[in-house]
């Protein structure tokens, strides 16, 4: 028993993290060697083509295979679609995983990106959502106390808000949405001081004279004994100029900027993302921020498939092979989990194949993940699909097995109990599922 | 342990060809084993009770189906689960001790209790026997209640009574779990600990069934208990609880805390600096009491409290598809009905009812719906004219015409809302800390049946043809009315539009030329003649705006009347004259009732066909003695102003989650009762206790209390009214950028009906926990009172709250520029923050940084920065 247990069975600590939970946390943080320390994941919400990208089908007749050709890859039998030069040259680096599916059950966009990201399939009943996997790092392992553990750059679209931002293990756990691109982004203002740091210790000065009443009980009660701890943590953020050069690329230099920037479409049919947003990520990653998540435009192609495929993939591929060469370069990829992931895969068979609006429809039984660094295997394909990319046919995993493979690799048992607010205890990831061996050295 | 160690000894006398029957000398399958299922762990939901139970041995979650998991253990998996010949090699035994190895680690040691006892009934053959004789009757638990004293230690004894008369001690079978370990510890064989000062539940389970005892731990130690005066019934309740756990308790607390703390609980507000001022110069003995009643007839208390019911009635949670109800039109609706309820303080039993038996129609006639509907669309415009007219309808239909508030799933809704329970495990499985089951759950939903699922559907024009005939004929006024704006722009439309761009035209020409003579001073004559083709000119163009304008109004109301036909056609609330039966369907397969039944009452009751089954719920719930109606607003009402409940959390009432002072919540509950359910009977009785009016400091040795109001416990301001908070103490007001939708400019947080456009207010609003107001989460607990690094940043840092304190016209500016000196505008921005004025030390400390500042404003500001940040403004205290 400890007090944790105490506070929850007594109904006091029903809601939020204290003192006590941190203390704790950070010391099951540092006993646990965990290969993965760090994640960056790059969503790419709508579903990216998978048979145009990862799992290309040259044989299949015209209606299918589309227009963009195979190219061979640094790794001997993978083959990627013609518009990832840059990935082709780096398959050495990453695993290509096409066998793990939400199997439509749930999928679509408004169920199958919190399927994803958290490793479970349904709403809890009566209560908020699953906790996405940088909520829980951030309860169960938070990083340096001087950074955010979960960071999300750029808004949280309706698509991927249920898994992003509110979940059952209350609100301390949600991410710092931040957009440092932006100028007036206020959140990003709210983690920079706004006052010079000789005014700020000051004020700080003056707020501990004033702030003496009101501290007779601490002990008793979990959110008054946490509140000096959040105070410190907060201030400690804001004298820190970790996050504040991380979050500056001034300091990037311009040839630098231009490995991301370089295929950025001048006009596109889809939204898409913001290139930086990668290089962002690797210099959060470097700064010490655990997690790290970004949504990267969209990729619901069900008109002009082809058109926003040249607009989109090149810039994919340009920014992904550079933030794989910048980890690497700075030995961070063994350590830190990189993912680029859809909700799900696009129809094989194409829409209106003769038109120039031919595009791909929703396809919830194949699709792609990219998984490279913190444990998992560089130069790596895991699964199949069948002829035409329809079925997986060769070491199909459920989403489970993916989110505990996740886990795995961030030392994090996915069987650990976390409790709803209404004290239901409820595993990581509910439902029991082998981890994807094959996918992890 | 020795009454432990008989029932082993009875257990080893089995002989062996035992038939396995229930008649005490062998461990019945019934009555034991399935109970140890449930003692050692192996049937919770988290392992082999889990829907696919876990790594392919499957039990019933609290043996819910004995007979299915006895098929599972003797046949599944090649029988190894059970070996008759070598009851040792089984693997129930083998896996359950941890020899092979189990993902739940050994729960029981070889040669342990629960090992003979499950080896016993192995050996004699593992049979189920029969469950008639062994159904449970009664369980007793002694003692009920017990006082302990820290370290001491006691032993529980748990007697079940069967069906065939029989009487077992099986303590050893049980469950037990102390629901506050702080105070007392219970071990698996029922000996119970206390621990430290305080009362806590003791739930003991056997098979599904629970059961509940107390343990009282006083504090140890003499202590003379002070010489305080109860106000009321409510402090000598508390007081009598306190003398027996021997603690004091504290101080009335001060004038300036009492003011601060009764207007943000009763009103949502700070007091201004003046009302402050005001209070500490009133000399009168009464003046708290005069305070109180003030506050609570405040439009600011029916603000408050609209707040916390749209929060608990999911009031923004509208519009599926097709049915012309949205959030935008129809939760600001359900916020100023409910909230002229509370401003004309209607009987909380009244007010229910009006909620519960709603229908949209209320017994008028369709026309009269049709113009109630179609004026409530018109009034959605600048002004919500709406509003006002939807808050004078009788009944509160919107209830039933959110999302979800139909079926099993709206039953439980109800029963959160007004009783107080939560079933939501009761959809799937029996309730593991309750008595509810499926079908409780079912049969009190077959009363709620009969009510119309509100949403579109292509029969919906079959099943109710009084509305078809209206949907019918409204539809084709508005189709006349497209044809007619068809035909009014093709034609005369566009006749007008030409004449009006050559008139155009010409009025330029015109004026250029009446310019040019009135220069040249040409014939007065010539010029008169050119004003009136001017003139003519101008009236055509104004006669094609005022026909265009025309059209547009036209316009409007086509797609006005074509909502109303939706609205009329998918979203009517009204009764059927059959309900489907009441049905869930779960990953652990369907099930459906045909049987009316109320909340724990044990007989069905019918209901003939021509009448509304939910008035029989509202009966129900108004009888006097009804456990859960009175009790789930009075402990809630308590929670709102205590920071828990009587019942803690308060949306729990069960009889296994015991009160810590029955009798008072007994006496509210009378009270509130006997004065005709008057919800200001019961904020008056409360506020006006010394329980509520003490101070935060606990008395000495009392600090440890948690749960018995010791001491005034300090809690976070909720999201809403911290803003209002932070907008008050900085002088500055909020836009939320919701015009679109017609709100009006000035809206406080607290009457925000949802999260609106402005990015800095729903930041807040998120950030500092507010519920979301819809039908996915049925819990008080949703209302997240939690701290995060979030909050200190927000308040800290945040570049709108910066601004706030900047403000030129904000309150730091402003008390700069009024006549007095530093300190006397020192004291203006403590009464603007924290409500009281600062102590000699405090004032010192802000001249000496006001003085040390770059300038006079500069060092206010500052100040005001700390002291929006100290906790004694975050926190209620």
């Amino acid at each position: 028993m400890n007090r944790r247990d105490i506070l929850r069975i007594g109904g006091l600590g029903l809601c939020g993290v204290g003192a006590l939970d941190l203390i704790q946390a950070q010391a099951e943080s540092s006993a646990n060697n965990a290969k993965a320390k760090q994640m960056i994941v790059c969503w790419l919400g709508g579903g990216p083509p998978h048979t145009d990208m990862f799992d290309l089908k040259p044989d299949t007749s015209e209606d299918y295979r589309g227009i963009f050709n195979p190219i061979d890859t640094k790794v001997p039998g993978l083959q990627v679609g013609e518009l990832l030069p840059e990935m082709a040259k780096r398959a050495d680096k990453y695993t290509v995983i096409r066998s793990v599916t939400t199997m439509n059950k749930p999928g679509d966009h408004a169920q199958a990106p919190l399927y994803w990201l958290t490793g479970n399939p349904r709403l809890t009943t009566g209560s908020d959502e699953y906790p996405m996997y940088g909520s829980v790092v951030n309860k169960l392992r938070p990083g340096p106390a001087d950074l955010p553990t979960f960071v999300v750059l750029d808004e949280i679209d309706v698509h991927t808000h249920n898994a992003l931002s509110r979940n059952f293990l209350g609100s301390a756990h949600s991410p710092f949405v931040m957009q440092p691109l932006k100028d007036k982004d206020a959140i990003t203002k709210m983690l920079t001081p706004q006052l010079e740091l000789p005014a700020f210790a000051r004020n700080t000065d003056l707020l501990k004279t004033l702030d003496t009443r009101l501290r007779r009980n601490d002990t008793q009660d979990e959110v008054i004994a946490g509140l000096d701890q959040y105070q410190q943590t907060a201030f400690n953020l804001l004298r820190s100029p970790k996050l504040r050069q991380a979050l500056d690329i001034s300091k990037e230099s311009a040839e630098s900027l231009e490995r991301f920037t370089r295929n950025k479409p001048s006009k596109a049919r889809y939204p898409i993302g913001d290139p930086l947003h990668f290089l962002l990520a690797r210099r959060l990653i470097e700064a010490g921020v655990p997690i790290v998540h970004f949504n990267l435009g969209y990729w619901d192609w069900h008109g002009e498939n082809f058109v926003a495929g040249k607009q989109q993939i090149p810039m994919f591929d340009a920014c992904l092979a550079a933030l794989l060469d910048d980890l690497d370069d700075r030995g961070l990829l063994d350590s830190t989990i990189v993912l680029a992931l859809g909700e799900m895969g696009r129809k094989p068979k194409i829409d209106k194949p003769k038109e120039t609006n031919a595009g791909r429809d929703h396809w919830d039984y194949a699709q792609f993940v990219i998984a490279a660094g913190g444990g998992f295997n560089r130069g790596c394909v895991v699964g199949a699909t069948d002829k035409h990319g329809e079925q997986v046919t060769d070491k199909f995993y459920k989403i489970e097995s993916f989110g505990r493979t996740l886990y795995h690799l961030l030392g994090i048992d996915a069987d650990t109990l976390v409790h709803t607010p209404a004290n239901r205890p409820v595993k990581l990831i509910v439902e029991d599922a082998p981890i994807i061996k094959e996918a992890i050295s | 342990m020795s009454r432990l160690l008989i029932i082993v000894a009875l257990v080893l006398l089995v002989a062996p060809g035992s038939t396995g029957a229930a008649d005490g000398d062998s461990p019945s399958y019934q009555r034991h084993v399935t109970a140890l299922f449930g003692k050692l762990g192996c049937n919770g939901g988290t392992c082999h009770g889990a829907v696919k139970g876990q790594n392919g041995f499957r039990l019933s979650m609290f043996s819910a189906d004995p007979a299915g998991d006895h098929e599972r253990l003797t046949r599944e998996s090649r029988t190894r689960r059970l070996s008759l010949i070598d009851p040792d090699v089984s693997l129930l035994l083998q896996k359950g001790t941890g020899k092979i190895p189990h993902g739940g680690g050994g729960r029981f040691s070889v040669g342990s209790v629960e090992y003979k006892i499950l080896r016993a009934w192995i050996a004699a053959g593992a049979v189920a026997d029969d469950i008639a004789p062994s159904r449970l009757k009664r369980l007793n638990v002694t003692p009920a209640e017990q006082v302990a004293q820290p370290g001491e230690t006691y032993q529980v004894k748990v007697e079940a009574e069967f069906a065939d008369g029989s009487v077992e001690d099986l303590t050893a079978y049980c469950v037990f779990e102390s629901l506050d370990r702080a105070v007392a510890t219970v071990d698996r064989a029922g000996v119970v600990t206390g621990v430290g000062v305080g009362d806590a539940g003791l739930m003991v389970r056997y098979r599904a069934q629970p059961a509940a005892a107390r343990v009282l731990v006083p504090r140890p130690g003499t202590n003379t208990f002070p010489d305080v005066q109860p106000t009321n019934f409510v402090d000598a309740q508390v007081h009598a609880k306190l003398r027996r756990l021997n603690l004091s308790p504290a101080e009335a607390c001060d004038d300036p805390t009492f003011l601060r703390r009764v207007h943000l609980d009763v009103v949502g507000e700070l007091p201004t600096p003046e009302e402050v001022r005001t209070f500490l110069a009133d000399s009168s003995s009464e003046k708290r009491a005069a305070k109180i009643e003030e506050l609570v007839t405040r439009p600011g208390h029916a603000d408050l409290w609209t707040l916390k019911f749209c929060d608990l009635l999911k009031g923004a949670d509208f519009g599926v598809y097709a049915d012309a109800l949205s959030k935008e039109h129809d939760a600001p609706r359900m916020q100023a009905w409910i909230r002229a309820r509370l401003a004309e303080n209607t009987p909380y039993d009244v007010f229910v009812e009006r909620i519960l038996l709603a229908t949209s129609r209320e017994g008028r006639t369709m026309d009269e719906y049709v113009a109630e509907v179609n004026s409530l669309f018109e009034g959605y415009a600048p002004g919500r004219l709406d509003l006002e007219l939807y808050a004078r309808r009788k009944t509160l239909d919107l209830f039933w015409q959110r999302r979800g508030s139909d079926g099993v799933k709206g039953t439980m809704q109800v029963a959160h809302a007004f009783l107080g329970l939560r079933m939501e495990c009761a959809q799937c499985h029996r309730h593991p800390h309750d008595n509810w089951q499926q079908e409780d759950l079912l049969d009190f939903a077959n009363l709620f049946m009969r009510v119309r699922t509100v949403g579109f559907s292509d029969k919906n024009e079959k099943q109710f043809p009084d509305a078809a005939a209206h949907f019918k004929k409204l539809n084709e006024e508005a189709k006349q009315l497209e044809g007619d704006i068809k035909q009014r722009k093709e034609g005369e439309g566009k006749k007008l539009d030409d004449d009006g761009r050559k008139a155009k035209q010409e009025i330029d020409k015109l004026t250029t030329e009446i310019a040019k003579l009135e220069k040249a001073k040409g014939d007065e004559s010539e010029i008169a003649k050119q004003r009136e083709l001017l003139n003519a000119a101008k009236e055509v163009v104004a006669e094609a705006e005022k026909y265009r304008q025309e059209t547009a109004a036209l316009d409007k109301r086509a797609k006005l009347i074509a909502e109303v036909a939706r609205r009329l056609m998918q979203a009517e609330c009204r009764l059927l004259p059959n309900g489907e039966n009441a049905r869930v369907t779960s990953t652990l397969g369907s099930r459906e009732s045909k049987t009316f039944r109320l909340l724990g009452e044990s007989d069905p009751v019918t209901v003939s066909a021509d009448r509304d089954p939910r008035e029989l719920v509202m009966e129900w719930m108004r009888k006097p003695d009804n456990p859960y109606f009175a009790r789930a607003i009075v402990n809630r009402v308590w929670a709102h102003y205590f920071g828990r409940g009587i019942i803690d959390p308060p949306d729990n009432l069960s009889a296994f989650n015991p009160a810590t002072h029955p009798e008072l919540l007994n006496a509210l509950c009378d009270g509130f009762i006997e004065n005709k359910y008057d919800l200001r009977w019961l904020h008056r009785t409360l506020l006006k206790s010394r329980t509520y009016q003490q101070s935060s400091t606990p008395a000495e040795g009392a600090a440890a209390d948690r749960t018995h109001y010791a001491f005034f416990p300090l809690r976070r301001l909720p999201a809403e009214v911290l803003l209002d908070a932070l907008n008050s103490a900085t002088g500055t007001t909020e836009n939320m950028d919701m015009k679109y939708h017609h709100w009006p400019e000035t809206i406080s947080t607290v009457q925000v009906p949802f999260l609106p456009q402005n990015k800095f207010v729903s930041f807040v609003l998120e950030t500092y926990g507010r519920p979301q107001r819809n039908a996915a989460v049925q819990c008080d607990c949703e209302r997240d009172g939690s701290g995060s690094i979030f909050h200190v940043l927000t308040l800290a840092n945040h570049p709108r709250v910066w601004e706030k304190i900047k403000d030129p016209a904000g309150r730091a500016s402003k008390i700069l520029k009024t006549s007095g000196d530093t300190g006397s505008k020192i004291e203006e921005l403590y009464l603007a923050t924290v409500s009281r004025l600062p102590t000699e030390a405090e004032r010192d400390a802000c001249l000496k940084f006001i003085a040390g500042s770059e300038s006079p404003e500069n060092g206010f500001q500052n100040v005001l920065w700390s002291l929006i940040n100290t906790r004694e403004f975050l926190l209620q205290h």
